[in-house]
């Protein structure tokens, strides 16, 4: 059991480790070092999260409790807990930033040490918030994240403007305000904020008069949980919050933080209300919207990042389906594709950064014929692309195929045919974008590029093997669900 | 007791509508302090002791002083504020939703029948610095978390060597 | 009376306050009123905490959520003018409309 013990705790005390042992260092040491530690942590969080799946089913257990310097058998004491669904969710994390490590080997080249800090930070902020078993913790580590994200995309303030960061604020307050006030009315009702006391507290039914504090606080939670994922119709900071950040910072915003901040929040929403249906419709309903709004904006978009700033903005709305379902085979579909959005994802950001480097610019109109010049990004560029739109044998198929499925058993035909049908217009804008950067005519100012090297390159191979190995080994893993119970 | 209690409340909503309609950024400031003040009273009286000691301490003290240290570090005449703003014209939409909200919100109060609970009797048998320090431990991690973040947000942000 | 009852007025007078801030923080062309925007709407939220903790007996847990949350948003605050200051330094002036470049 110590195993699992030390595995659990470390998920908090390494990240902090790690921050104590960066300020400590003298400023030249720290600063060569520094961006290492941090690759290092996110390597130690991966190997954990696999080790402690693999424990936790061979032990047979749901859950593991554990607390942290603190006596969790008190009556009334929180603790924090990990299940399985939550460690598969921290290997993201960790995989995400160790991509984000990688490329901010090469893209970052002053202020090392606060971004290594901040990282570790929105690590810690991040791996809190799926193994809290409280929903008023589950707030204070959403507001870790949003204050560390926001001052990482206005922290390299020499590049570009800081619009997207003003609106990522204001937004993201919006948020906290909503948040907290549907926290207030649930409290009014139930005595505290766990959630099995919240569990219990609701299946024993309650007079009518106190069911409208619950609904007007499942409103305002949906509310502000959907500004911090980025569905429509609270999607307008996430554009421009992508284009201003750094692109390190870019893939950590798109490939974990939406999905932590917002996915992982409304699990616990659906988890906690079972028997209030209306949930499910309103997640359905934001799921199309925003697949089709985020697929149209895309199209008529002319910088790199934004159209892959609204493509995440379509593929959470895949993700808000699967969870709208509310059986299990739409949730491990939305895991699946979390997981995939952020190989992709990171495998696209990772691409735009190799561009920038070496061309200086991201206006896809001004690029062209890229691909005999730079064939590794290109065809990583292509291997990404084709799993978003979920063509088989990439990975993006499988996870899109379990979410129609659950949506076709549960009834709701015409959303898994409106899904089915927006892989097209997926495939429509990554194939404008992909003509118009990588293939066609050279101009005569890149005849000398060169491909990118080092990290970023090293990002790309990675990526790329990592879409079409998880492609191909996807039965194998439905098959090891199977046998476990779960589907 | 409900007299104190209400009139607290009234100048909680007189203070926080000026501190938003105000255009100098000062009073703006010092609106917001007297509405933290009756905020402290209204939560003394409902019995949250300490929260009360916390809110005059922190949101009247400390805020009004990150608010003036950070006008002062932008400091604009104050004719040229007002022609450049326009706040006044903005904000002045904002009496007449309070009032449409209001009446609202009454009406909705008196048909809807929603049976508020009463004030029941304290059920814990512990003290605030018992529920703090032993059932949430896990938000005391946060904020230190959130304190070390925040330091850390500070240091990038007022580095002065990069400033052209 | 019955509209007028204790509760009802709590609840009034903070979902007007809530109303007061929001409005505040989308409207503003000042840096630093998005900050005032923020705080008035964190009284109204004390302020729902609080209520709750005295109606249903709880009130030394409503008082260590109050606590916290106060704690946080000196934080958010200050990280705010931070990033207020320092776009004074870079453009000359507090007003938004400086910043609004981007499109699309």
């Amino acid at each position: 059991m110590s195993v699992m013990a030390y595995i659990a705790v470390s998920f908090l005390v390494v990240p902090l480790i790690i921050i104590v042992i960066i300020n400590l260092l003298s400023r030249k040491t720290a600063e060569r070092v520094g961006i290492y530690l941090a690759g290092a942590c996110a390597v130690i969080q991966m190997a954990a999260s696999i080790t402690d799946f693999f424990l936790l089913s061979a032990n047979h257990l749901h859950e593991y409790k554990f607390a942290l310097l603190w006596n969790m058998e008190k009556e009334g004491a929180e603790h924090f807990g990990v299940t399985s669904l939550s460690l598969v969710i921290l290997f993201c994390i960790g995989f995400v930033s160790f991509i984000s490590v990688l490329i901010a080997l090469r893209t970052i080249d002053k202020r090392k040490i606060s971004y290594v800090n901040l990282l570790m930070t929105l690590v810690l902020g991040m791996n809190g918030m799926v193994i809290v078993t409280d929903l008023f913790s589950l707030y204070v580590f959403l507001e870790i994240v949003g204050i560390s994200s926001f001052v990482l995309i206005a922290m390299f303030h020499s590049r570009v403007d800081l619009e997207g960061a003003l609106k990522y604020l204001v937004m993201s307050a919006l948020a906290s305000i909503f948040i907290l006030t549907g926290l207030s009315f649930i409290f009014i009702k139930t005595g505290s904020l766990q959630y099995s006391q919240i569990i219990q507290d609701l299946h024993g039914g309650g007079d009518g008069s106190m069911q409208t504090f619950i609904y007007a606080a499942i409103i305002l939670l949906i509310a502000g949980f959907a500004v911090k994922t980025g569905a429509v119709p609270f999607h307008s900071w996430l554009p421009d919050a992508h284009q201003s950040a750094d692109t390190a910072v870019s893939v950590l915003l798109s490939g974990i933080v939406i999905k932590v901040a917002g996915i992982y929040s409304f699990i616990v929403l659906t988890g906690l209300f079972e028997n209030v249906p209306a949930i499910n419709m309103t997640l359905a309903i934001m799921g199309i919207v925003s697949i089709i709004t985020g697929a149209l904006l895309a199209l008529r978009q002319t910088h790199f990042k934004r159209i892959v700033a609204y493509s995440s903005v379509s593929q959470m709305g895949y993700i808000l389906l699967g969870i709208s379902t509310g059986s299990t085979l739409g949730l491990v579909g939305a895991v699946a594709h979390i997981f995939n959005h952020a190989t992709f994802k990171s495998a696209l950001f990772a691409n735009a950064a190799a561009l920038h480097e070496q061309t200086g610019t991201l206006e896809i109109d001004e690029m062209g014929g890229l691909q005999s010049r730079m064939p590794v990004t290109g065809f990583s560029n292509i291997a990404a692309f084709l799993s978003t739109a979920g063509i088989p044998p990439f990975a993006g198929f499988w996870s899109k195929l379990l979410i129609i499925m659950a949506l076709w058993n549960g009834g709701l035909r015409v959303f898994a045919g409106i899904a089915l049908f927006s892989s097209i217009l997926t495939a429509a804008y990554f194939l404008r974008m992909q003509k118009k950067v990588f293939f066609g005519k050279v101009p005569d100012k890149y005849a000398e590029l060169k491909e990118i090297g080092g990290s970023i390159k090293f990002a790309e191979i990675i990526l790329t093997i990592v879409i079409i190995g998880a492609g191909v080994c996807f039965p194998l893993a439905l098959v090891y669900l199977k046998g476990r119970g779960i589907l | 007791m409900t007299a104190i209690i209400y009139t607290c409340l009234g100048l909680m909503l007189v203070f926080g509508v000026m501190a938003v309609m105000l255009h100098s950024m000062t009073k703006s400031a010092i609106a917001l302090a007297a509405a933290s003040a009756a905020l402290g009273v209204v939560l003394y009286e409902m019995g949250a002791v300490w929260s009360a000691l916390l809110e005059i301490s922190v949101c009247s003290g400390l805020v009004t002083v990150i608010f003036i240290s950070a006008i002062s570090l932008s400091n604009m005449d104050k004719k040229e504020l007002e022609k450049v703003y326009e706040d006044k014209k903005r904000m002045s939409l904002l009496p007449v939703i309070l009032i449409i909200s209001g009446v609202v919100l009454v009406i909705a109060a008196t048909t809807a029948g929603v049976q508020l609970p009463q004030a029941s009797a304290v059920k814990d048998a512990g003290d605030l610095r018992e529920i703090l320090w032993n059932n949430r431990q896990a938000d005391i991690w946060g904020l230190i978390i959130i304190m070390i973040t925040g330091a850390a947000a500070v240091s990038v942000l007022f580095r002065e060597s990069d400033w052209k | 009376m019955n509209a007028f009852g204790f509760g009802n007025i709590v609840l009034i007078i903070g979902f007007l306050l809530i109303i007061a801030g929001c409005y505040c923080l989308i409207r503003t062309y000042h840096l630093l009123k998005i900050i005032i925007g923020i705080e008035v709407a964190m009284k109204a939220v004390t302020l729902f905490f609080t209520y709750a903790g005295y109606v249903n007996g709880h009130i030394d847990l409503a008082q260590a959520f109050v606590i916290i949350s106060i704690v946080i948003e000196v934080v958010v605050a200050v990280v705010a003018a931070g990033i207020a200051i320092n776009l004074y330094r870079k453009y000359g002036s507090m007003d938004i409309r400086n910043l609004m470049k981007l499109k699309g």
